[in-house]
């Protein structure tokens, strides 16, 4: 931006030896951030009662967290809790020192007043956080030196070495960037260009989205490990592919996935075979003529599409169990002398389970069609009737052609959908009953994953196989919509 | 065709059998679809201001019968239902206000060609919302970041939203380009220019996402169910709402197998109860309601514009 040029840009000197340390500098800082989310650097775990899944964070946010294994040790006097505070007071340390450092890593990105004060800022927290890693390091003796060691199982971690290694390593480089760097003149002052004070307004929501969609594609590596809790991945328990091929191998566990499938294909099946129904819904509230009852009926169809899942189970509850409406409607009109609780039942249940969809979805999925609709051009119906069409050829040969594209992006995004039902209506629908037909893919992972008994890297593996083929799915849909209609959708 | 315009004006005038036949069933499968849509909230209601004995015997169908409102009063003796309203009401609100403020900035700023890497940060960004690590991976995650049982849970993921930012960087987009240049002139800085004009400017595609977004954390339950295990304290009412419900289907599982004349009554007494909790949990909705509604159209026509 034209406020934002300084006297620097003009001169803009070749990329020198400065230039060089300052982004080596930047990666090793970025790089030292990273491995404080790595559970296998954590320095802090000096003590097999410290959870082996733990990152060097985890420790650093929270005591209790550091902590959570000791609750025994400290009252049976197996360790002095002094050592762990210390060690909690020392991640702080390191973890403050970090977010300095980063932040000096950050102002470097500006013109030369920037990059020096932010050399300055570096050296600050690379310097604390040197101190802490080392505190945290002094603490391996209270640990090694506890009153009762066989309880303790004192560890020495690699991160111990390594952390202070990684921080000393940022210290020198900023040390080296601040003595490099040319003294600043006396006109310059703290600018930084447009491309990276935008970047780094961007850079917390970029962490976030690091920390939040693409870290847990890390947590895929339990799939191919023997894991059970509170364990830690090491080459010992790691097994490859075992896992996916118990799926098919287990005749139990291929009949069972093989169910999951079934019902998942079938509930998605209906789904789609049903799919033209809000299109359908939209066409014919078009043709109701009085606004008054149309914007009423759009109201309340819309409703249920706001009401949790656990509420719709709630609805279902109350209307369909032995107690409900329905029963009391029944016994009433002598069609059934005994209540039959409707919930209770496997029968019709994917069916059953698309009428909820539709009571809960139908008014909701019709907007999009209602708002095409009143985007067809008015002067087509009306040429229509002149020439002699009626209501359905309208219908037919307008407003149909005209939704058409909506309708089939959505048909292609449900296709890529197929194997995501998500697991919330499948859950609170779910019971003795109705199981063996209600388990539904996001549901059966749940409770394989963590259900009693579940098992965490079979769970991961039946997930991972879904994720990556839903993605394919969608690719494909994506590539067909392409070819078909000349439109990608993605 | 003078002949045919007069045709389709009488045609106008004097509807044909046929259409007033296709009158009658449009109108009647409407009102009727409207009707089973609106029905089980009213059924719900009638059930928790009738008498108790009456509602457990489920002979309350279509109209109210010894009126009282004990249940909202007994209500708030249940253990914990007023820490579950709390925490949903915090995570709603807290939840919802950072969403928006964090889709506004970054909508805005995934609109600035000048920015370093923008194209592949917003790839970057738009992306995961075409991919899943699964449910076990996410939960881990979410352990090793320290966030289970923790209240920051229900807050921090729910920032971002992909979906949102799509939206909100979409409609920016329409805003004249004029107004930013003009205050850049000014001397204006990109933060600046989004407080004061940006954010303004772009309140309808914002009230929009909030009201998805309040919905969103209002309704969700999965979370808690499975972040908050350890800490009863944290769970939403959806959560609680859930587990009332789960109690009675294994109570109602006991009474199909054996005959237990105590469970029976028990298991009645709890039903007035489940309805007047499931009304807490519907009523916020209802309340908003009306003023979302006429927020829909615009947000799902502009959610069909891909980014």
């Amino acid at each position: 931006m034209t406020a934002a040029k300084s006297p620097g840009l003009k001169s803009k000197p070749a990329k020198t030896t400065v230039d060089l340390i300052g982004y080596v500098l930047r990666i090793t800082i970025v790089l030292t951030m990273i491995c404080l989310f790595v559970p296998a650097l954590n320095p802090t775990r000096m003590s097999e009662l410290i959870k082996e899944s733990d990152s060097f964070f985890t420790s650093g946010i929270s005591y209790g967290g550091l902590t959570e294994g000791f609750t025994r040790a400290f009252n049976k006097g197996y360790i002095e809790s002094g050592v762990l505070v210390r060690t909690y007071i020392g991640s702080i340390t390191a973890l403050i020192g970090s977010l300095v450092m980063l932040a000096g890593c950050a102002m470097t990105l500006g013109e030369i007043k920037f990059k020096r004060l932010g050399a300055k800022v570096a050296i600050a927290g690379s310097g604390i956080a040197v101190l802490g890693a080392v505190f945290i390091k002094l603490q391996q003796t209270g640990f090694n030196n506890a009153a009762n060691p066989e309880r303790i199982k004192p560890l020495t971690p690699v991160g111990g070495f390594a952390f202070i290694a990684f921080y000393g390593v940022c210290l020198l480089l900023s040390i080296a960037y601040l003595l490099k760097l040319p003294q600043a003149g006396k006109d310059d002052k703290y600018v930084m260009e447009g491309k990276f004070r935008l970047f780094l307004m961007m850079s917390p929501f970029i962490v976030l989205v690091v920390l939040f969609s693409y870290l847990p594609l890390w947590g895929w590596r339990y799939a191919f490990y023997d894991y059970t809790p509170g364990q830690a991945l090491t080459s010992d328990n790691f097994v490859g592919f075992k896992w996916f091929a118990y799926l098919f191998q287990n005749s139990a566990m291929r009949a069972d996935v093989g169910r999951v499938i079934v019902n998942t294909l079938a509930v998605s099946g209906i789904g789609l075979a049903m799919s033209w129904l809000p299109l359908a819904f939209a066409i014919f509230l078009n043709e109701v003529k009085n606004s008054h009852v149309k914007r009423v009926v759009q109201t309340i169809t819309t409703i249920p599409n706001f009401i949790s899942w656990v509420l719709v189970y709630t609805v279902a509850f109350a209307l369909f169990s032995s107690d409900g409406f329905m029963n009391h409607i029944l016994m009433n009109l002598n069609f059934t002398s005994e209540p039959i609780n409707f919930l209770q039942s496997n029968s019709g249940i994917w069916f059953k389970m698309w009428l909820w969809n539709t009571w809960k979805g139908l008014g909701w999925g019709a907007i999009i069609y209602i708002a095409g609709i009143s985007g067809i051009d008015q002067a087509l119906y009306e040429a229509a009737t002149i020439d002699g069409a009626g209501r359905f050829q309208r219908m037919w040969h307008i407003t149909i052609p005209g939704l058409m594209p909506t309708f089939f992006v959505q048909l292609v995004l449900s296709i890529s959908n197929i194997l995501s039902n998500g697991m919330d209506q499948y859950l609170v629908f779910k019971n003795a009953f109705n199981q063996s037909k209600i388990e539904v893919l996001d549901l059966y992972t749940y409770t394989l994953g963590l259900g009693t008994g579940g098992s965490i890297p079979l769970s991961t593996a039946v997930g991972m196989a879904k994720s990556l083929i839903s993605v394919i799915l969608l690719f494909s849909a994506n590539k067909a919509s392409k070819a078909i209609r000349g439109q990608s959708i993605v | 065709m003078a002949e045919k315009v007069n045709k389709t004006e009488k045609h106008k005038m004097r509807l044909s059998p046929g259409d007033i036949t296709f009158n009658i069933i449009n109108y009647t499968v409407f009102i009727l679809f409207s009707l089973i849509c609106a029905f089980p909230f009213y059924y719900l209601f009638i059930n928790t201001i009738s008498d108790n004995e009456l509602v457990g015997r489920g002979v309350i169908s279509l109209w109210p019968q010894g009126f009282h409102l004990d249940n909202y009063a007994n209500i708030t003796k249940i253990n914990g239902l007023g820490t579950a309203f709390i925490v949903s009401i915090a995570r709603t609100v807290i939840g919802t206000i950072l969403m928006v403020l964090a889709s506004a900035l970054v909508g805005y700023l995934v609109t600035k060609e000048e920015m370093w890497g923008r194209k592949f940060w917003y790839r970057f960004l738009v992306i995961t919302m075409y991919f899943n690590a699964g449910i076990i991976p996410w939960y881990m995650n979410m352990s090793m970041l320290g966030l289970t049982n923790n209240f920051l849970a229900y807050i921090i993921p729910g920032i971002i939203s992909p979906y949102n930012i799509i939206l909100v960087k979409t409609y920016i987009e329409s805003i004249p380009g004029e107004l930013e240049e003009s205050a850049s002139i000014d001397g204006a800085g990109y933060f600046t220019i989004f407080r004061k004009i940006i954010f303004p400017l772009s309140k309808p595609i914002l009230a929009t996402i909030a009201i998805f977004g309040a919905v969103g954390h209002w309704n969700s339950f999965t979370d808690s169910l499975i972040l908050m295990t350890g800490n009863a304290k944290l769970q939403t009412l959806q959560h609680r709402l859930y587990t009332y419900m789960n109690e009675s289907t294994n109570l109602a599982a006991m009474l199909s197998g054996g005959s237990e004349e105590t469970l029976a009554q028990a298991s009645m007494n709890m039903r007035p109860i489940k309805f007047t909790v499931a009304m807490v949990t519907v009523i916020p909705i209802l309340i908003v309601y009306p003023f979302m509604s006429k927020y829909f159209e615009k947000g799902i026509m502009l959610g069909a514009v891909k980014g």
